[in-house]
């Protein structure tokens, strides 16, 4: 799946998760950048897209991520 | 110690002390809950039990009934699907329904049913592990 086409899918379950239609995910998104990404809604969008995607992380991956742009690559590294 | 499949049973009544300390804790003397000619006459067997009681029994089943005292509720869902009356036996069954490592969280799905079978609520809890 291209890049792109990850992060639009993201975006969705970013608007669905945080219950903010108004959100606008883009690689150099970082948790700083959306009001509602905390902690806890961070487990909830894990969670979310490992099912959406029907893949696993562990928790060294999730740790090394800085922004969105890394997140997708972890993604597209599971074949996705 | 967490597996996906793995079932939880326990069983609940709501005793009338039960019952008396959740009206005192909400103050929620609606007069459904609290009025049985009212509660009749709306179609109830009798008085109807405040639902947020079923919350309460989840918050003992995480915190008291799982292997590990390591765990915090992140979110729950709850769906009422039939009336509770007072000394009601439950029967509380929970699934593990995802288990994800990575974030230390797992979820189940739950039902609480009547001693006629028939589920009287039902729905969802994700909790996280403690480190």
């Amino acid at each position: 799946m291209e890049r792109f086409e990850i992060t639009q899918k993201i975006n969705t379950i970013f608007v669905d998760v945080l219950d903010n239609e108004d959100i606008v995910i883009t690689e150099n998104t970082i948790a700083n950048d959306v009001e509602e990404w905390d902690s806890l809604t961070h487990i909830q969008l894990v969670v979310a897209i490992e099912k959406y995607f029907k893949i696993r992380f562990t928790s060294k991956e999730i740790q090394s991520w800085n922004d969105v742009s890394e997140m997708i690559t972890c993604i597209q590294e599971k074949g996705i | 110690m967490f597996n996906i499949g793995d079932v939880y049973e326990q069983s609940f009544t709501i005793t009338s002390e039960t019952y008396g300390h959740f009206i005192q804790l909400s103050k929620d003397r609606n007069p459904l809950h609290t009025n049985s000619e009212f509660a009749i006459e709306k179609g109830f067997k009798g008085i109807v039990m405040h639902g947020n009681i079923l919350n309460a029994f989840l918050s003992y089943f995480i915190g008291e009934c799982l292997p590990t005292k390591n765990v915090i509720i992140h979110s729950q869902e709850i769906q009422f699907k039939n009336p509770v009356y007072l000394n009601d036996e439950l029967n509380f069954k929970a699934e593990i329904d995802g288990y994800y490592e990575s974030v230390k969280s797992i979820e189940f799905k739950y039902s609480f049913r009547n001693s006629d079978s028939k589920i009287v609520a039902k729905g969802k809890i994700q909790i996280g592990l403690l480190q």
